[in-house]
């Protein structure tokens, strides 16, 4: 008998097990029924795990039940071979079937220990319990918070709306409260989820997606008033916008709110008017001096022209000279009738761009012939024109003449101590470089205590006697420049001659030069 | 007309001065024309008039002043005002001033002219 792997397969010199059993009936059966048994037990666990895998597919560590099943299969099958060699000497096959089950039962042993620290990091059902506990808790407080902030959102009086911001940049209404559907009648059944163009008018629809970009621009809150065509009618609102961020950082959403200002807006606006008509109050003596003058020329020279006609004395040269005359001086007054009707004028709802440059000249036109008779000049100096600012031009020239009339009353005032004419300078002025324009006014009347200097803003203060001074020019006039965007200031100034005084400085910011200007620089 | 009467007239409108200086001429009397209370003044010095016709709202010196000026030099010169804003309580309408009268603009010439001729009598 040669040896070799092969010698391992041969039998011819091998006994069956039976005969280690003496072949006794009992013995052999004991021994096939066990190991059958066991074996067909060892085949149906593996399917039954395998089974379980399959059906149970989120089952961590799957592959270990693999091996499971591998390493219970391949101790069946020595259990079916152990019947086998009970007749049949093949101890080279059983041998390998058992190599192999070895094989397969380390690697198992090997694999479980292996993976004994991660299996030990597996939450137990306990484990899982608890935090399924905690996380029911905590979705109950965030209901609950949600639902408090909903019902905020809800019976708030503060209109309150929230625009989605579309990836492509575009802008949706979210939602709105039933405080913003009420003040502005829009019905948020038809809105919400809706772009911005599909529910409001083109105009009003590019003017809040304009306000909406320059939010998601800014990154940050930004606050304006504006005023909408909405089904509720014209309203002026004062708006708060919030970007709201996703994780990424990205705008996803603005939370905006409103509140309508349009009664508010129409005070100012009631108070405005009625300091401007006081202002022309004031005025009213010195327009009357103005409109005689003309008026006078007129009767003189007409009266004149009828006394030569009936003494026949009237030749054609004379009646042309007069006639040219009368309508001369007709023209000049309704120049000034012109000028005072639009000045009391309500200027309409909205501002527009113009030169403020004309609202000084026109101011200082109005008065400088009637100053003049007081002895008070005004110096006008313009250095630029054409640029422009946001506002109201007649607003700002009741500011400048309300300013003009306040220097004459301290010219006026401190010359009843010290005798003395006045001098009034007006000057205009642009800085291209801030993009702001200045306008200062500076009278020699003496100047104002520094101790009063920080108050002559406020409302209904005053220095004049009572009678003489509402008290709300300056403030009224604070009011008029900071709705330009700009500011006003006084201070004292020395002009070092003796005369002393006050200079008030508007600021207002320009907008862009006028077409002109465009073309000059271009040129 | 052997001495014609010499009018002098202070106002700052120069097309109301003209007229006035026209019509009172064509009616014969001689008239200087000032275009405020200061030149009026240096006028009278220079060549004293029988009436002086002022207007009250001029620049360098008003009316006032110059009715002030001429009192101290003549308190029987009589003055005639023309005024488009006068209030009831004015200083002028006291009596202090006198001869004076005040008319109210827009004035006529005649009113002027009849004004003048009442006072110029009642001076002489």
């Amino acid at each position: 008998m040669s040896g070799g792997p092969i010698s391992i397969f041969d039998t011819s010199g091998l006994m069956p097990h039976g005969v280690c059993l003496l072949w006794q009936p009992e013995l052999l059966a004991l021994h096939v029924a066990s190991d059958l048994m066991t074996g067909l037990a060892y085949y149906s666990i593996p399917m039954a795990l395998v089974y379980f895998v399959w059906k149970r597919r989120d089952v961590a560590f799957s592959w270990v039940f693999g091996l499971f099943a591998a390493f219970i299969l391949a101790c069946g099958t020595t259990h079916f071979y152990g019947v086998w060699t009970l007749w049949n000497p093949d101890y080279g096959v059983q041998g390998i079937v058992k190599a192999v089950t070895a094989a397969v039962s380390v690697l198992t042993a090997v694999a479980l220990w292996l993976l004994m620290p991660r299996a030990l990091a597996l939450p137990s059902p306990t484990q899982l319990r608890l935090t399924n506990h905690a996380l029911q808790r905590e979705i109950g407080e965030r209901r609950q918070a949600e639902e408090r902030y909903a019902s905020f959102f809800s019976n708030l009086a503060e209109s309150l709306f929230v625009i989605a911001v579309r990836a492509d940049g575009t802008f949706a209404i979210d939602t709105i409260n039933p405080a913003h559907a009420r003040a502005t009648g829009l019905d948020p059944d038809v809105i919400c989820g809706r772009p911005v163009d599909a529910v409001l008018p083109p105009e009003t629809a590019a003017h809040i997606k304009e306000r909406y970009a320059a939010c998601v621009a800014a990154g940050g809150p930004i606050d304006y008033e504006e005023t909408l065509d909405l089904p509720s009618g014209r309203r002026t609102w004062h708006t708060v916008l919030v970007p709201i961020r996703d994780a990424a950082g990205g705008v996803v959403q603005l939370l905006g709110s409103a509140r309508d200002i349009t009664e508010r807006k129409r005070l100012q606006e009631e108070l405005v008017q009625t300091s401007k008509m006081a202002t022309l109050g004031t005025l009213a003596a010195g327009m009357a001096h103005e409109m005689s003058q003309p008026l006078n020329v007129i009767r003189i020279w007409a009266e004149t022209a009828l006394t030569r006609l009936r003494d026949g004395a009237l030749d054609r040269g004379r009646i042309e000279k007069v006639l040219v005359l009368v309508a001369e001086q007709t023209e000049r007054m309704g120049k000034i009738i012109d000028h005072i009707r639009t000045f009391s004028r309500r200027d309409g709802g909205g501002s527009q761009d113009f030169d403020p440059a004309e609202s000084v000249q026109s101011a200082v036109e109005l008065l400088c012939h009637q100053y003049e008779l007081e002895d008070i000049t005004i110096a006008l100096a313009v250095s630029e024109e054409g640029w422009l600012v946001r506002g109201r031009p007649f607003q700002l020239e009741q500011v400048i003449l309300n300013l003009l009339s306040n220097a004459r009353d301290a010219i006026l005032d401190r010359r009843s101590r010290s005798p003395g004419g006045g001098r009034i300078h007006v000057d205009f002025r642009v800085r291209a470089t801030n993009r702001t324009a200045i306008i200062s006014i500076t009278d020699d009347g003496g100047g104002i205590a520094e101790e009063v200097l920080s108050r002559i803003f406020d409302p209904f203060f005053t220095t004049k006697e009572v009678g003489k001074g509402s008290g709300l020019g300056l403030s009224i006039g604070y009011g008029i420049i900071d709705s330009m965007g700009g500011r006003i200031e006084a201070a004292n100034v020395d002009h070092g001659d003796g005369r002393r005084g006050v200079r008030f400085i508007i600021t207002l910011p320009v907008i862009r030069p006028t077409q002109s200007e465009v073309e000059f620089a271009h040129a | 007309m052997p001495d014609r009467f010499h009018v002098l007239v202070a106002e700052d409108e120069p097309l109301a001065a003209m007229a006035i200086e026209d019509f009172l001429s064509y009616k014969g009397y001689r008239v200087t024309v000032a275009g405020d209370g200061q030149e009026a003044i240096e006028r009278y010095r220079a060549d004293p008039a029988d009436v002086v016709i002022t207007d009250l709202r001029m620049p360098r010196m008003d009316g006032r002043g110059l009715i002030r000026e001429v009192r101290s030099m003549s308190t029987t010169l009589p003055v005639i005002v023309m005024t488009g804003f006068l209030s009831a309580e004015d200083e002028l309408t006291d009596g202090s001033w006198t001869p004076l009268e005040i008319l109210r603009k827009p004035v006529n010439p005649q009113v002027i002219l009849d004004t003048l001729q009442r006072m110029l009598g009642a001076s002489n």
